[in-house]
């Protein structure tokens, strides 16, 4: 009864197609935003487009004229954005609302202090105290999460129950004192592998369950209809059912699950209205080199060393780049290196740095990768579109001959460049098992600078190299 | 898999050494042996395995299959293993290498030519090939008699007919079972036979180690070969590989780093850009590298961050592969089952394997092993209008990492991000949609 609503379901999630379109394929999703409206801006820097100037129409002249004269007299102000620089974490914070959702929206920088990624915990706290609805994203993921720990643990009782029948039967056929079944039974098992396979092995699979606990959900829901009429309910919750395939990647699968028991939120107890509006307890919390790039290469940002209050707005002036950068350098150890110690060229943050600038540059959208055991990953457009292609790992080089003039020098390179085997297959390991490919980025790191006064020469002289390592099997590339 | 198509065509009788199929690591449930026909000369295809249990139950259910299969694993294994006498091939051990025949009024050999490539490629060569030239210094067995699908892909043939095989050949056909070799010269025309049949250990004792053979070079080489892969020795065999010359087109020297900045601007762009120009107030030595101004569009926004230097494949000189470090060098050439192959002229290999084993190299290899590494290798860039290029990259090499008998591979390949600007796509990134119906990706 379900397949068809899916093969119904599918075309019209085809038709669908790009993320603009925000219809929903099905009654109980929300409408997703228009992300490529909400994010079309890749870096958070205003773009003025001059009309082009057609050659046989003078019109498109006067309008060239006419936007050149606007610029001329009222030049559009560039947004500058301000945060602080926090000690204690060792990031950057940013606490005002408008540059957080600009800071997230062009370009994904940053991440909410209280959420997973993008800055959401108002709109829970909101659809907590029941003032909004809709969903965010942690709440998709937990929905999810509790309805497939729920069928687990029913697979986990039918397997038992299973057995329990297996063990109540082969006691019985004991007791009736003839030990030939079981003989024949296995017998049966050492000549016929598939009859004992489908029959005797009764395992309960995920999807199995799932369909045991729709069917038992429908018969429930048709006893419910007699009394009142559900029938479209009865229709979203049937395609909800069947488009759960629980196959073992589905826990890769992003999709709100609207199973009628994990519906029931226990939380929606609506509070008073009085409590429109609390505080945002959220600060958007940059990395360092997310923050030095929206600082030093796009001129976004202003980093200040303490918060700012709210009356005063200019008491301190901000941090210049050349200290910003060698703040950032000697907060890259941890603990702090002291503060009067000289900019080492291998300085982790010069090595990370040079390789976020480098993928930024080429227009990737540049993430921590902390959660997949990388250094970073590297999003197609943004973590709203698409799921993350690859998977950084970064790895300093010393092949100038500077690093191998002495013994001392040549024994530290090698102790920084020694990445071991073992360590090399976990990673690719667990990247081929999130379907990441894993670049291996090597970063030449240049002989110590006499100064740091010219940044942009300062990493200009690093350069970077990837590989792209993947297990190779050889069985599948035969032909 | 390979074995059980081999055999079938050449000695169906002698296919039931092993059922090659592909097994992983865990423990198998071993019915299915039982349904395996190892005379069938059709291919079997892979049987179906079991269903697994995850955890012990009392159930006797339980019990029984895993002894059921058991007693078929203990069945397949006690199959009695026969060497058919048609098609056993024998070899004698010359510890000394190849020796050109004195007797013959060809001594010296000539350089292959062209006609006897087609010679080449029968099993059994009707007249003698003068094409001993190529017979590795390191060859140390020869076959009187050669005879058999085996001998399409290895060793070389002498003037005498005699096929030569590198020890790892040997080795491989001796393990196999489809070989023997003897020791001792082979018994001249009247004389009494004195040679005595190597035992496997003899085989092992003589041959790893000889000419630059290890265990881990062999390890790779009869686990490739067994899935039906030819392969050839590189030249990065040997540790002391010298530059013949000093070529020309091996140029060792680095390209100094190129930056690949920002490109021309319009000229009417120009024409009005300079009112509020960010260049004027561009710096990359404070920032912002972009400068605070009027911005025209993102592309010209990335074309002035670009100022960190990348490595170019394209550009990178090819290295011989006497610059590589010995472990990180390629000595296999691997040709899949399905490329056309002759012994005497090797087309283009498929893969290319450098062998590395974690006992001797602990560490992985650094950028300038890896750089070299893959510079000695051709460039092989992706296809025009190719999915993913960057994922195949500009040169590409397999690293067989060895340890203690588990070969793993790595493909290691040069995928050059700079070369693919994303920004340059029209209308967006075009990567994988947010979309159920596809394939799915963790975030």
């Amino acid at each position: 009864m379900a397949t068809p609503v899916t093969s119904m379901d599918k075309p019209v999630a085809a038709k669908s197609g790009p993320a603009s379109d925000a219809r929903p394929p099905r009654a109980p999703r929300p409408p997703r935003p228009n992300f490529r409206q909400i994010h079309q801006f890749p870096l958070p820097v205003n773009v003025h487009h001059v009309p082009s100037v057609i050659p046989h129409n003078p019109l498109s002249l006067i309008s060239v004229a006419l936007s050149y004269l606007t610029f001329l007299i009222s030049p559009p102000r560039q947004e500058v954005y301000s945060a602080y620089f926090d000690k204690a974490t060792s990031s950057i914070h940013v606490t005002d609302e408008r540059s957080i959702k600009a800071l997230w929206q062009m370009g994904f920088f940053g991440k909410g202090s209280l959420s997973r990624s993008e800055p959401s915990w108002l709109a829970r706290e909101k659809k907590r105290r029941g003032l909004h609805d809709g969903k965010t994203s942690e709440e998709i993921t937990r929905l999810r999460r509790t309805e497939r720990r729920e069928l687990k643990l029913e697979r986990a009782r039918m397997e038992k129950l299973a057995i329990e029948e297996r063990l109540k039967a082969e006691a019985a056929a004991r007791e009736s004192g003839a030990s030939e079944p079981l003989d024949q039974d296995a017998q049966s098992t050492t000549d016929d592998t598939t009859n004992v396979t489908a029959t005797a092995t009764e395992k309960f699979s995920l999807k199995k369950a799932r369909e045991a606990r729709a069917l038992e959900a429908r018969q429930a829901r048709e006893l419910a209809a007699q009394n009142a009429a559900l029938g479209e309910q009865n229709q979203t919750e049937t395609s909800n059912g069947k488009s759960v395939r629980f196959s073992p990647v589905v826990q890769k699968k992003e999709f709100p699950s609207t199973s009628p028991s994990s519906l029931q939120l226990p939380d929606a107890v609506v509070d008073s209205p009085d409590l429109d509006d609390f505080p945002n307890e959220e600060h958007l919390q940059l990395s360092n080199e997310e923050a030095f790039f929206l600082g030093y290469s796009l001129g976004a940002l202003q980093i200040y060393d303490a918060p700012l209050k709210s009356g005063e707005v200019q008491a301190t002036s901000p941090i210049t780049t050349s200290a910003l950068l060698q703040q950032f350098c000697n907060h890259s150890f941890q603990p702090a290196r002291d503060s009067s110690a000289s900019l080492q060229p291998d300085d982790p943050f010069m090595i990370s740095y040079t390789v976020y600038h480098h993928f930024r540059s080429l227009g990737w959208v540049i993430r921590s990768g902390v959660k997949f055991g990388t250094d970073y990953l590297l999003y197609n457009r943004g973590p709203v579109f698409s799921h993350a292609e690859f998977a950084v790992i970064i790895i300093p080089s010393y092949s100038h001959p500077y690093w191998s003039e002495t013994e001392e020098r040549k024994n530290y390179t090698a102790e920084k460049q020694a990445r071991s085997w073992w360590w090399m297959h976990c990673v690719s390991r667990v990247q081929a098992q999130v379907l990441k490919s894993l670049v291996v980025c090597y970063v030449e790191v240049p002989p110590p600078a006499a100064s740091i006064d010219d940044i942009g020469a300062l990493f200009g002289q690093y350069k970077v190299r990837e590989f792209l390592i993947k297990r190779w099997i050889p069985n599948r590339t035969r032909d | 898999m390979a074995d059980v198509d081999e055999d079938a065509i050449k000695a169906p009788a002698n296919a039931s050494t092993e059922p090659d199929v592909d097994l992983s690591d865990e423990t198998q449930d071993f019915r299915f042996l039982n349904h395996l026909n190892f005379f069938a000369d059709a291919s079997p295809g892979i049987p179906r395995r079991g269903e697994k249990d995850f955890e012990p139950n009392p159930t006797e259910l339980q019990a029984d299959v895993l002894s059921a299969s058991r007693g078929a694993m203990h069945n397949a294994l006690s199959y009695p293993r026969l060497h058919n006498t048609k098609t056993r091939v024998v070899a004698f051990y010359a510890p000394d290498g190849y020796v050109p025949p004195v007797k013959t009024d060809r001594a010296t050999p000539k350089t292959g030519g062209e006609d006897e490539k087609s010679s080449e490629s029968t099993p059994k060569p009707p007249r003698p090939l003068p094409n001993s030239a190529r017979i590795s210094p390191d060859a140390c067995v020869y076959v009187p008699n050669p005879k058999g699908q085996f001998f399409k892909t290895m060793g070389q043939a002498d003037s005498l007919s005699r096929v030569w095989l590198l020890p790892e050949e040997a080795l491989y056909l001796i393990e196999r079972g489809n070989g023997l070799a003897h020791l001792g010269p082979p018994a001249g025309p009247g004389e009494e036979d004195l040679s005595v049949p190597m035992s496997l250990q003899a085989a092992y004792a003589c041959f790893m180690g000889h000419g630059g053979l290890t265990l881990e070079r062999y390890s790779v080489y009869t686990g490739l070969k067994r899935l039906g892969y030819a392969l050839l020795r590189a030249p990065g065999w040997c540790d002391d590989l010298v530059k013949e010359d000093a070529d020309a087109s091996y140029a060792t020297e680095t390209t100094p780093p190129t930056l690949h900045g920002p490109g021309l601007a319009g000229i009417l762009g120009s024409l009005f850009n300079w009112i509020h120009d960010p260049r004027s107030t561009a710096s990359t030595a404070t920032g912002p590298i972009i400068g605070t101004g009027i911005h025209r569009n993102y592309m010209d926004i990335y074309r002035k961050l670009a100022i960190i230097p990348w490595y170019d494949p394209i550009t990178a000189p090819e290295r011989h592969p006497a610059d590589t470090t010995p472990p990180f060098r390629v000595v296999f050439h691997v040709f899949k089952p399905s490329t056309p192959f002759k012994k005497s002229a090797p087309p283009t290999p498929d893969f290319r394997v450098a062998v590395v084993s974690t006992r001797d190299q602990t560490t992985m290899p650094t950028m300038t092993q890896l750089g070299a590494l893959l510079e000695s290798t051709p460039l092989d860039p992706p296809a025009r209008g190719e999915n993913g290029p960057l994922r195949h990259g500009y040169r590409n090499v397999v690293m067989a990492v060895v340890d203690q008998g588990v070969v793993s591979y790595l493909r290691v390949a040069d995928s050059a991000f700079g070369k693919e600007k994303l920004y340059e796509n029209k209308g967006g990134p075009q990567g994988p949609k947010w979309n159920r119906n596809q394939k799915p990706r963790k975030r």
